[in-house]
């Protein structure tokens, strides 16, 4: 192991470790904008400049791999000089529109130039023009005069997903990134691109001037788009979730995430929920209390059971839910009903297996190994075959079903309603408002559920990695858990802990008096 | 639909075994495409020999943008380049150039209307012994006066 010594520092780091790597792990500030540890080393930047003892001139660390006594720094006033230099040259065709673009807040260009500006600019020639609001694709807008040539998002369709749609194109001053003959970049991880560049060039269509940054609250969560389980960071404020981004998971996802995950928030916010418990059928829907409506549920599934000889009732779950809300549905049913008709609902038999190689997979949902491994331990085995049988001769009386949280992935939705139907009563649980429940002609109870910004749990991964899941704030007061509700169904609980809204993260800019100062 | 000729094709097939990469073979075979396409790289031939290659078509347009050597505008049949470096200029190139446009009647850059001629300046052709000097198409002409360059272009055929 190389001891090296950093700003006199003293450590040990990793045979092949870059020193830019070595600077970080020593807890130096170091500048930067090409470097990305997740990509590799372009040296294109200039800005990670360090004297290195021993050598004559200063050397870039993101391309220098430490040796053995090794002494390097970063913070003489000779390093400062060249950075501050750098950082103009990076300014000289950069249009300086900070107050209109979307990444200030976030920008590399904008945190640097508070450490390393000249503040008083020396440039008096005419800025290049180049292309603005370029649409690259579906998701990815490209500004030209912005970019300042780090070449991450071109090594990221290179390295990363192997599509090379990304070029730099022309030379010297008229460079600028771009497709060929602008074609779409539309590969499913368009939008990493957004988020490693480091000023304003790449934005998302998606959150283009719908927040400013400082504007949002993060937390940290697990993508619940598909069974891969990307370790993700939430954007929101007191008006709603606004944005998702990847965060690193070196077991999971590494730095990345897909684009079709971003879009789980829009079925989060509450404009896309069931706000309330309602009872009824077609045309004829009644608002209920959230505990008179379990109770009356519960007490229809305990009815159907007490009545017959044979089980009479019917529990459908999804892959969707946590492990602990599915367990407690799945006991609820085992002990308190001695039922075993305990069906598992895939949405899309045929993409299950899919796996595009590097995060996408074809299940869509978080928690279908937790499902399966809990129906196997329980020595559940019913198919759905048997529950299409049952259902189509008219044998269920109260159906139970733990709907979907994300109805866009279920494909089957308005077929499996028309297949529900045929029971007597339903008692439907879902996060998601869904037209065709309220089309539903069978006596029919909507319980809403919290979405997964909203509970703690945990899902199992397509990997069979356990992941927690934190809760982060309530939007639906009325929303239970699977588990609340059914304490509530058994009867071994009366009401359920009301939901406070919580999602008054305030609108505020903590940065004020925290950046330097002019 | 732009295609190489067999020769073409032969010829870009044997250049990817040249080099350790097929990067390294870009180059020569854009050259050689130019040359089929009539003087210029249209982003057909550019996508058509990505394909050929076997290379994503970014490649060869990042080549294709970098060199000046690549035109990326149609060129008339004669594509002249007057050599307006320090060696020519001193010697009159700009002059030169100012007046083989006005004696043919073409802008600088712009093909003439009988498609004939391309006028353009370009920076040194490594022939500062013999300035002011012009290259048309693949040949050198050195020496030059103004009246001499387009007598030559004249009488081109």
């Amino acid at each position: 192991m190389p001891k090296v010594k950093l700003n006199g520092k003293e450590i040990e780091v990793k045979p092949g470790t870059m020193l830019i790597d070595a600077f970080k792990q020593a807890g130096e500030d170091i500048a930067h904008y090409c470097y990305h540890p997740g990509l590799p080393t372009a040296g294109v930047c200039r800005l990670c400049m360090v004297e290195i003892e021993g050598n004559p001139r200063m050397q870039i660390a993101c391309n220098t791999v430490v040796t053995e006594g090794m002494s390097a720094r970063n913070n003489s006033d000779k390093v400062k000089e060249a950075v501050r230099w750098g950082l103009n040259f990076h300014l000289i065709n950069h249009p300086l529109d900070c107050p209109i673009c979307d990444q200030a807040g976030e920008c590399g260009l904008q945190d640097q130039y508070m450490k390393f500006g000249k503040y008083t600019p020396e440039m008096s020639e005419q800025k290049v023009k180049k292309r603005k609001v370029v649409s690259l694709g579906e998701r990815v807008v490209l500004d030209s005069e912005r970019c300042i040539l780090c070449s991450r998002c071109v090594r990221f369709t290179s390295e990363i997903t192997k599509t090379n749609e990304l070029g730099i194109f022309n030379r010297g001053d008229h460079a600028e990134i771009g497709t060929f003959e602008d074609k779409p970049l539309n590969n499913n991880y368009s939008m990493n691109t957004v988020d490693i560049c480091p000023v304003g060039a790449l934005t998302s269509k998606d959150f283009r001037f719908r927040q400013r940054v400082w504007y949002l609250k993060d937390a940290s969560s697990i993508c619940t788009g598909c069974s891969t389980g990307c370790k993700i960071r939430v954007y929101y404020n007191e008006e709603g979730l606004f944005r998702i981004k990847p965060e690193h998971n070196p077991e999971v996802n590494g730095y990345w995430m897909c684009d079709k995950g971003r879009d789980i928030y829009k079925h989060v916010n509450p404009e896309a929920r069931l706000q309330e418990a309602r009872w009824g059928q077609v045309g004829n829907w009644q608002v209920k209390d959230i505990a008179e409506a379990l109770r009356e549920a519960g007490e229809a599934i305990r009815a159907s059971v007490r009545d017959s000889h044979h089980s009479k009732v019917a529990l459908v779950l999804t892959g969707q839910q946590t492990l602990e809300e599915l367990t407690a549905a799945v006991k609820f049913f085992l002990s308190d009903l001695n039922s075993r008709d305990i069906y598992h609902w895939i949405n899309n038999p045929e993409e299950m297996e899919k796996f595009d190689g590097l995060l996408f997979r074809g299940d869509r949902n978080p928690n279908t190994k937790g499902l399966l491994s809990l129906l196997a331990s329980e020595k559940v085995s019913a198919t759905w075959a048997q529950l299409e049988g049952k259902l189509n001769s008219h044998e269920i009386e109260t159906l139970m079903v733990v709907g979907p949280e994300d109805p866009g992935v279920f494909p089957d939705l308005a077929a499996k309603l028309k297949l529900f139907a045929k029971a007597k009563r339903l008692v439907w649980l879902s996060s998601a408002r869904v037209a065709a429940v309220d089309q539903v002609t069978t006596a029919t109870w909507q319980i809403p559920l919290k979405s997964f910004f909203e509970k703690d749990g945990t899902l199992v991964n397509a990997q069979g990695r356990k992941q927690t899941l934190r809760k982060i704030a309530t939007l639906i007061p009325a929303a239970v858990s699977v588990d609340q509700a059914v304490a509530v169904m058994s009867g071994r609980e009366k009401a359920v802990p009301m939901g406070k809204f919580e999602l008054n993260w305030k609108k505020t800019n903590f940065f004020v008096g925290e950046r330097g100062s002019l | 639909m732009f295609e190489l000729s067999r020769e073409g094709i032969e010829f870009v097939k044997k250049e990817m075994t040249r080099y350790e990469t097929k990067r390294s073979a870009v180059i020569p075979c854009l050259f050689r495409v130019q040359k089929e396409n009539g003087g210029w790289v249209s982003p057909e031939s550019i996508a058509y020999l990505a394909q050929l290659m076997d290379v994503p078509e970014r490649w060869v347009q990042e080549v294709a943008t970098f060199y000046t050597m690549f035109n990326k505008q149609p060129v008339g049949k004669y594509h002249v380049q007057v050599c307006c470096n320090i060696s020519c200029a001193m010697a009159g190139g700009r002059e030169m150039t100012d007046k083989i446009c006005q004696s043919l009647g073409v802008e600088e850059g712009a093909v003439s209307k009988d498609r004939r001629y391309t006028v353009s300046r370009v920076e040194c052709l490594g022939s500062c012994g013999t300035a002011p000097m012009m290259q048309v198409n693949d040949d050198y002409y050195e020496n030059l006066s103004a009246d001499k360059a387009v007598k030559i272009l004249r009488e081109l055929e």
